[in-house]
């Protein structure tokens, strides 16, 4: 599977000094393995996306939910009833993505539960996938710490899977196929190209940038600390919404798994308040996940920057054009306590706005 | 310390300077494992690392993070302590003066002041990134390099250590540089505390923030403290003459630990190098 990519010359000076790509690339992923070159790894994945999916952008939500109850069974249901096909998964490599983004023990509604990751491991491992666990942790370099701080590392040791340390990885780099943000492309770790299938794994927060951080913002934390920086600030500068879309839509290999038992309200992603949901919400297409998370918290998916640059391009974010599988939003929906900021409450669904849904 | 010359003996070996046990060598962990190396006396080893750093360098004087991705160029002020440390040869020199103008020409993107952040958005110092913001990390180990080659007195440093002050939270200790984010003060960590400590040895603080910074350490190293914080929460506390009596035994847990969790290179260099306590060459030229 080789064949020439054409990479446009980067067009800031973050992405320039970021870069160090040739301006050829070619699509083979064993010569990256074997030959530590690049490859655009989303594109490999394709095949297995199309075959993964049953189509459409179902949103499985189950509600009464507990980090010490059956969510390996909620977790394989929410699943297969948004279209997973666990026979396309037999000897595949899954990689588990959880929100590592800045742990301490002070604060464990920040951080995606490691029951959640433990649960889904068990899933994927059921179907025959080789499952890894990896992070990039956002604003802290001692990843070890960070799995210290979150459970993880323990829980991990416990189940004997293994962790990727993405802030450290060889990269690969891959064309940015969203071109919202003047990125050309982005250096991917190793274990994210390897990947057959990348599951999100986010804490549902408030972002007191963003309005929301939940499954396509989380995937700024496969990106790696040693070429964007702690804060990844190369994003930041290229701007947070369009870059959450690009990371998205160079990524087509994603399913999303929200951990909403314990959720975080107010000033989040780190300084915010436990928001107890006893909520779960899985699906196949991150984008109609998000948005209907946007609708449980009570904010609107279309005033929502990231989630207005991916609707129609990388899934649906009108509640009509998402099934709804398991319990319905609007018996789950418990609107979040967000900043009162501007930018923030003009995401509300309740702000007066004309609503889209 | 056996512990130590266990990690010592790792460290000669070119296979490990990189983050993870036989991941290809990095500039960060080469510069650390070389550190490590001079400053316990093995200064042939050192010299290795310290020669394929040299091999990184660009012609504009900048080192990549390894041999394969030659940007961004963050860890160049990591490679002049350890080409500072060795010394002696007239290649090293060379560099280090090409590596000081480069870092000289590079700052972080400053902005006008706003009240939606707590921290001097027009202060100086350098970023992870060539065209980002400066962030503690990358202003600490830049500050080092230049108070290591006799520059702690250029603008330069003088304008990267009133940024590490200004980057302190006002109750002591630091993250990775963010203070108040929308009226709400954030949370420390050791890691990037005990670095700014290590760099701003010798530095007057009315404000306090220092001191307090001091104490937070204190008060929160321990013995489960992980590898690379514990590491440099000791550096930061031993540039500021602080020793603790059970610091040996934490590094030795740590070192244990973090043989059973993978063996990296990178944590075992960092380490070494907190044994050495106040002799540690990363605080070489901070008037402690």
């Amino acid at each position: 599977m080789n064949e020439p990519l054409t990479v446009q010359t980067p067009s800031t000076i973050g992405q320039e000094a970021v870069d160090a790509a040739p301006r050829t690339l070619w699509l083979d992923r064993r010569a990256f393995l074997v030959g530590g070159g690049l490859v655009a790894a989303g594109l490999l994945a394709r095949p297995l996306a199309r075959s993964l999916f049953g189509g459409g952008a179902a949103v499985f939500i189950a509600r009464h939910q507990r980090y010490d109850g059956a969510l390996e069974q909620t977790i394989r249901a929410g699943l297969l009833a948004t279209g997973l096909d666990p026979a396309e998964l037999r000897d595949r490599k899954v990689l588990l993505k959880p929100n590592l983004v800045e742990p301490t023990r002070l604060a464990p509604h920040m951080t995606t539960h490691p029951a959640m990751i433990l649960a889904a491991a068990e899933v994927f491992r059921g179907w025959g996938a080789t499952v890894v666990v990896g992070e990039a942790p956002g604003h802290v370099r001692d990843t070890e710490m960070a799995l210290a701080e979150s459970g993880l590392g323990e829980a991990l040791d416990s189940a004997n899977l293994d962790f990727a340390d993405l802030n450290y990885e060889e990269t690969a780099w891959v064309a940015n196929r969203g071109r919202a943000s003047k990125l050309a492309g982005f250096h991917l770790p190793r274990s994210i190209v390897e990947a057959d299938l990348v599951v999100s794994m986010p804490k549902l927060k408030t972002h007191h940038w963003v309005g929301l951080t939940v499954s396509m913002k989380n995937l700024y934390g496969i990106l790696p600390g040693v070429k964007y920086g702690w804060p990844k600030n190369v994003l930041h500068h290229a701007g947070i919404p369009q870059t959450v879309f690009d990371i998205n839509a160079s990524l087509p290999k994603r399913v999303a798994i929200v951990d909403g038992i314990v959720a975080m309200e107010g000033d989040g992603p780190i300084m915010g308040s436990p928001k107890p949901l006893g909520l779960v919400v899985i699906g196949t297409n991150p984008t109609a996940v998000d948005a209907t998370c946007a609708r449980i918290m009570g904010l609107d998916p279309a005033r929502v920057g990231y989630l207005q640059l991916a609707n129609y391009r990388l899934g649906p974010i009108s509640d009509r054009a998402i099934v709804q599988r398991g319990e319905r939003w609007q018996e789950t929906a418990s609107p979040f306590t967000i900043l009162n900021r501007p930018h923030l409450q003009e995401l509300r669904l309740d702000s007066g706005g004309i609503l889209t849904s | 310390m056996r512990w130590v010359e266990a990690i010592l003996d790792e460290l000669s070996e070119a296979t490990s300077w990189g983050y993870r046990p036989g991941a290809p060598p990095a500039t960060e962990p080469a510069a650390m494992g070389a550190l490590a190396l001079a400053g316990h006396g093995r200064h042939e080893a050192a010299q290795r690392a310290c020669r394929w750093l040299v091999s990184l360098q660009a012609d504009d004087g900048a080192l990549g993070i390894s041999a394969a991705e030659a940007a961004p160029h963050w860890p160049t002020g990591l490679a002049v302590l350890a080409w500072k440390t060795i010394g002696g040869a007239a290649e090293y020199e060379t560099a280090i003066a090409k590596a000081l103008a480069w870092l000289l020409a590079v700052r972080g993107e400053t902005s006008p002041r706003s009240d939606e952040v707590g921290h001097d958005t027009t202060a100086i110092g350098w970023p992870w990134v060539e065209g980002t913001h400066a962030w503690v990390e990358p202003t600490a180990f830049n500050l080092l390099a230049l108070k290591a080659t006799g520059h702690a007195a250029h603008p330069r440093a003088r304008w990267g250590a009133g940024l590490l002050v200004d980057r302190l939270l006002t109750s002591g200790g630091c993250n990775y540089g963010n203070t108040v984010v929308l009226g709400q003060a954030l949370r420390a960590h050791v890691e990037p505390t005990g670095l700014a400590l290590a760099a701003l040895a010798g530095e007057g603080d009315p404000t306090g923030k220092i001191a307090r910074s001091i104490e937070y350490l204190d008060k929160t190293l321990d013995r489960s403290t992980t590898a690379a914080s514990l590491a440099y929460g000791l550096m930061g506390l031993a540039a500021h003459g602080r020793v603790s009596i059970a610091a040996g035994e934490w590094l030795a847990s740590a070192a244990e630990r973090t043989r059973r969790r993978g063996a990296s290179p990178h944590r075992l260099a960092l380490l070494a190098l907190a044994a050495l306590g106040t002799d540690c060459p990363i605080l070489l030229g901070t008037n402690r």
